[in-house]
């Protein structure tokens, strides 16, 4: 399955807003997940609930508490902060994002600018994996998986670290396109790895 | 385009055939002839601006209402609401569960595999149920408890810790683990399925998947940008209210 970036867009002016999500959509794996206006209550609990991997503010937005949504939403992890700047907007809040991007650069800039932001990420979404094929080692963890077994169990029984089981299954989530367990026990049921009566069983 | 009160509702359902079933729910049914939104509503007695809020929530993916939230009650989105959840359940699901069923007509398509698609679906309708029930026993009548004080103008101090301790920015965060087994039956039946040569029957279940997938995205819109940001509204107003110590 391609990797997708989610995008949460802090912007009080819908044709900022239209033309941040135009500008955005030349990256097919690039998603805007939700726009608040900022006048929204608790807006950095809500924020960081849908765990986006870019958060795109315009510091000008009205009834927005910059400096304390900044603080709140501070303790992020792996979450771009990306500032809405323009040529006006003053060095001392400028300053306060880690990122900015400048709304008065033309499309190329811009898209550069963004491409320099998020690095690989930003290339490697939208784009599908390479090798969709399982590895022997996944379709083992898979067929743990759907019999039931909790990663520390799976971890136990392959003398794996319970590192190593998360990422596997992970990493096989993600080729497959399969999120829940009953999704994946449909999938290895199909193409054979488990037989019916094993679940049963379980 | 932004639906507006002057327009005939007929040149409306031209543009976006999709509000069929939102009108329905407003118990609006086809064969209105060339009348206009304002004039349906009054004949209904159905509130303007609220008719007009949630057309245009479900036509354009970006309408914000903000400022008309305030125009119409709770009451009527929290009944609003419930009465997709009926349609869902009583319409979409079984609708979905035929079409599933027609695949056992599909000679090439082994019964096993029938089998494994008709229960996946099955677990997708319990979670949807249950998720549904717990909206409509926990929080609508949330929903109606703080209209009702703001009407009394006086608060139950109770009420008060309940409302501390259960808020409606709590229940933005819970729902949306429904979506992920839709999305993998998708996935399943357009990559998995042992090839057939014939999709027609896999095509009309998929198509309906992606229907019901849209219908569900709109509806949680709702609830995220008209339904939440009212109820937080009102109850910042209870909280400043005169409190009752009974």
């Amino acid at each position: 399955m391609p990797e997708r970036l989610s995008v949460i867009l802090i912007e009080g002016s819908y044709l900022l807003q239209s033309g941040i999500q135009s500008l955005l959509s030349e990256f097919p794996g690039m998603r805007v997940t939700a726009i608040f206006d900022g006048s929204e209550k608790h807006l950095a609990e809500k924020v960081l609930a849908k765990k986006p991997d870019v958060l795109i503010i315009d510091p000008n937005t009205a009834n927005l508490e910059l400096l304390s949504f900044l603080r709140e939403i501070d303790a992020n992890n792996g979450m771009q902060v990306i500032g809405l700047i323009s040529n006006e907007t003053p060095d001392n809040v400028v300053s306060r994002f880690p990122h900015v991007l400048n709304f008065f650069e033309c499309k190329y800039d811009l898209l550069e600018s963004l491409k320099a932001i998020l690095g690989k990420r930003i290339l490697s979404a939208g784009k599908s994996t390479n090798n969709q094929n399982l590895s022997e080692r996944e379709k083992t963890i898979l067929t743990e998986i759907v019999l039931g077994l909790t990663n520390q169990e799976i971890a136990d029984k392959l003398f794996l670290s319970i590192h190593t089981v998360t990422t596997h299954r992970k990493n096989l989530t993600n080729k497959l396109g399969i999120k829940t367990v009953s999704g994946l026990t449909v999938y290895a049921l199909i193409n054979k790895l488990v037989d019916i009566h094993d679940i049963e069983h379980k | 385009m932004l639906i507006q009160k002057e327009m005939k509702l007929a040149d409306v359902l031209h543009h976006d055939h999709n509000l069929v079933p939102v009108i329905n729910r407003f118990d609006i049914h086809l064969g209105f002839g060339e009348a206009t939104i304002e004039e349906i509503c009054e004949d209904k007695k159905i509130n303007r601006e609220f008719f007009l809020t949630i057309l245009n929530a479900y036509h354009d993916h970006q309408y914000f209402p903000k400022k008309h939230l305030q125009s119409f009650p709770a009451s009527s989105l929290v009944n609003y609401l419930s009465k997709s959840h009926r349609y869902y359940l009583n319409e979409k699901v079984p609708e979905i569960e035929s079409y599933i069923d027609d695949l056992k007509e599909n000679k090439d398509l082994n019964t096993e595999t029938y089998l494994l698609l008709k229960n996946f679906f099955g677990q997708y309708k319990t979670e949807l149920t249950q998720h549904i029930e717990r909206e409509e026993n926990l929080v609508y009548p949330y929903v109606g408890q703080l209209e009702k004080y703001i009407e009394k103008g006086i608060v139950d101090r109770s009420f008060l810790e309940e409302m501390e301790a259960y808020s409606i920015t709590k229940y933005e965060e819970e729902h949306d683990d429904v979506e992920a087994k839709l999305y993998d039956l998708k996935n399943i039946i357009i990559k998995y399925l042992p090839s057939t040569g014939n999709d027609s029957s896999y095509y009309k279940v998929l198509r309906e998947l992606f229907m019901l997938e849209n219908d569900l995205n709109d509806h949680s819109r709702i609830e995220d940008h008209i339904l939440v940001p009212k109820v937080e509204a009102m109850e910042f107003t209870i909280k400043n209210m005169r409190t009752n110590d009974a």
